[in-house]
């Protein structure tokens, strides 16, 4: 076996020298995770921030987080979107609280210093000092302008209703970003309708945060760990599918058709090669599977019914058949993340199509049909990682080269998503930003 | 109906800022502008601030919390963050008294 001395400041042993045995060790420091932080989600990416219509009316907000960094996405009185950092110029305090809310400003509790949605400090209390005796004692120096102390202005980008922002005003723009092949397919699910918001799941995974991102670059394990999948016929192994990449491979779409437009056909033995030991077992309520075609599926002579895009670092845009969502990854330290789920609907939806698509979230979220398996398999991998640091994981279904495919058996999203890791990581500290 | 009441000595006014005065309950600030006197609520319609401390530009006063304004012969907000304004009293000297109209 060969092996790779990495230069730079990543000093990872990676058997074999490519990205298909990863060390545990990806998971388990905190200074590695620190420079994660500072070099995916604070430089050189844009980070999800939101959807619009979280926040349709002027002055309405949300606090969300870039990384681990707590920042506000704002709507102006002139109906501009904004972000910006949730960290007082004063003393550095986390002045908002509110998750949600419309306001005309923020005042920091602390010291009452004023701040506009656009980020602009509009006040200072006892400013131009306190009178007394005839006296005015202390204040702010003569030469203090309030221009040179706003809040922390991140650069935005929207499109299709969906808000990204970035720490890093020189980030390349969205598109460039994304690269053609995933705009495409996002493009496909944020078409220019207007969103609406159908509600929210929020959970705190114990696990490391790529652990997330490389749940949804595995199509391997669905078919296998997700039982209710294999027991109501979602999902086959052979299923039509293709696994697409941006140029830098850190961001994947995973594309995959069904016949007969979507429909689950309901036996497990048609449906995977591993056999289910509950072939019996029945919906009690069918409408689960009630899934109807929609128009907006089909992107050249393709109907795909479910397409699952993962953008690197912080989010995962879903599309399972009639269920859409948002999921966005917070990092909380090396070894937990917060995932929170937005599922939205179009303006254009019937009632009966909100009411199915509100049934199908019941397959997702922390305590989700099928989604509540990945949040355990996260945890009880990050609990072994943490015991054996200097073990790696395998990563070899289909090679250990990274290269799109047209078929699932294959995981090759993983190995091209540390390919990306490496490049960035090891890179020396000034050139760590290796966008083109 | 008028109810002039005596609040202060014009003498306890002085240029540049204003001063307190609480006639039956209500919270009052009086400003002296070149010779003029004023008389608004003291309450800052934007913050938690006494607009007695502030400073006075022109005809406005400066709240000290968040700068924001208030045209002292109006009560109308000026300069953001105030939007709302404030409630200007009835005031005149009399003898070397400042009385105000409380209705």
């Amino acid at each position: 076996m060969t092996t790779t001395a990495c230069s730079g400041p990543d000093n990872l042993h990676w058997e074999g020298g490519g990205t298909s045995r990863i060390p545990f060790a990806v998971y388990t420091d905190e200074q590695r995770h620190q420079r994660e932080l500072d070099r995916f989600f604070y430089r050189g990416h844009w980070c999800y921030v939101g959807l619009e219509a979280e926040i349709p009316n002027p002055g309405d907000f949300k606090r969300t987080v870039v990384g681990e960094r707590s920042v506000i996405m704002t709507r102006a009185a002139d109906g501009q979107i904004h972000v910006v950092e949730n960290v007082c110029a004063h003393r550095g305090m986390r002045f908002c609280r509110k998750r949600h809310g419309n306001t005309t400003e923020f005042v920091c509790p602390y010291h009452q210093w004023s701040y506009t949605p656009d980020g602009s400090l509009q006040g200072v209390p006892l400013r131009r000092g306190v009178r007394q005796d005839g006296k005015v004692n202390g204040g702010m120096p003569a030469d203090f302008n309030p221009r040179d102390h706003g809040l922390t202005r991140l650069k935005v980008a929207v499109r299709g209703g969906v808000v990204f922002a970035s720490f890093d005003h020189e980030v390349e723009s969205l598109e460039d970003y994304m690269g053609s092949t995933i705009l495409r397919y996002f493009d496909r699910l944020f078409n220019g309708r207007k969103l609406t918001i159908l509600g929210y799941n929020r959970q705190r995974i114990p696990g490391n945060w790529k652990l997330m991102q490389e749940n949804i670059k595995d199509p391997y394990h669905p078919g296998l760990l997700h039982t209710w999948f294999v027991t109501f016929g979602l999902w086959r192994a052979d299923n039509k599918s293709e696994l697409r990449m941006d140029a830098h491979h850190r961001h994947a779409a995973m594309i995959s058709t069904r016949g007969s437009m979507g429909q689950a056909s309901g036996q497990a033995a048609q449906v995977t090669q591993v056999s289910s030991f509950k072939e019996s077992m029945q919906l009690e309520d069918p409408r689960f599977l009630d899934i109807v075609p929609e128009p907006w599926w089909q992107l050249d002579d393709k109907v795909p019914t479910a397409v699952m895009t993962t953008l690197f670092p912080s989010v995962i845009f879903q599309q399972q058949v009639n269920s859409v969502s948002t999921r966005h990854i917070q990092p909380d330290g090396h070894g937990a993340f917060d995932f929170v789920w937005t599922h939205f609907g179009f303006e254009d939806d019937s009632p009966e199509m909100t009411e199915r698509r509100l049934r199908q979230a019941n397959l997702f979220g922390p305590a989700g049909f099928v989604s509540a398996d990945d949040g355990e398999v996260i945890e009880f991998s990050q609990q072994a990682f943490d015991s054996k640091p200097q073990h790696r994981a395998l990563a070899e279904l289909g090679g250990r080269e990274v290269g799109e495919t047209d078929h699932m058996v294959t995981e090759t999203l993983i190995r091209g998503m540390y390919e990306y890791w490496r490049k960035v990581m090891e890179a020396p500290e000034h050139t760590a930003e290796v966008q083109p | 109906m008028s109810n002039w009441i005596d609040v202060a000595a014009e003498a306890d006014l002085f240029e540049g800022a204003g001063i307190a005065v609480t006639p039956c309950g209500h919270d009052i600030a009086l400003f002296s502008v070149e010779g003029q006197v004023f008389a608004t609520d003291n309450q800052c319609t934007h913050g938690p601030a006494k607009l007695c401390d502030g400073f006075i530009e022109g005809t406005e006063i400066e709240c000290p919390f968040h700068q924001g304004r208030f045209d002292l012969r109006t009560g109308a907000a000026t300069l953001e963050p105030a939007s709302k304004p404030i409630k200007v009293w009835p005031v005149k000297v009399e003898a070397g008294r400042v009385l105000l109209d409380l209705g």
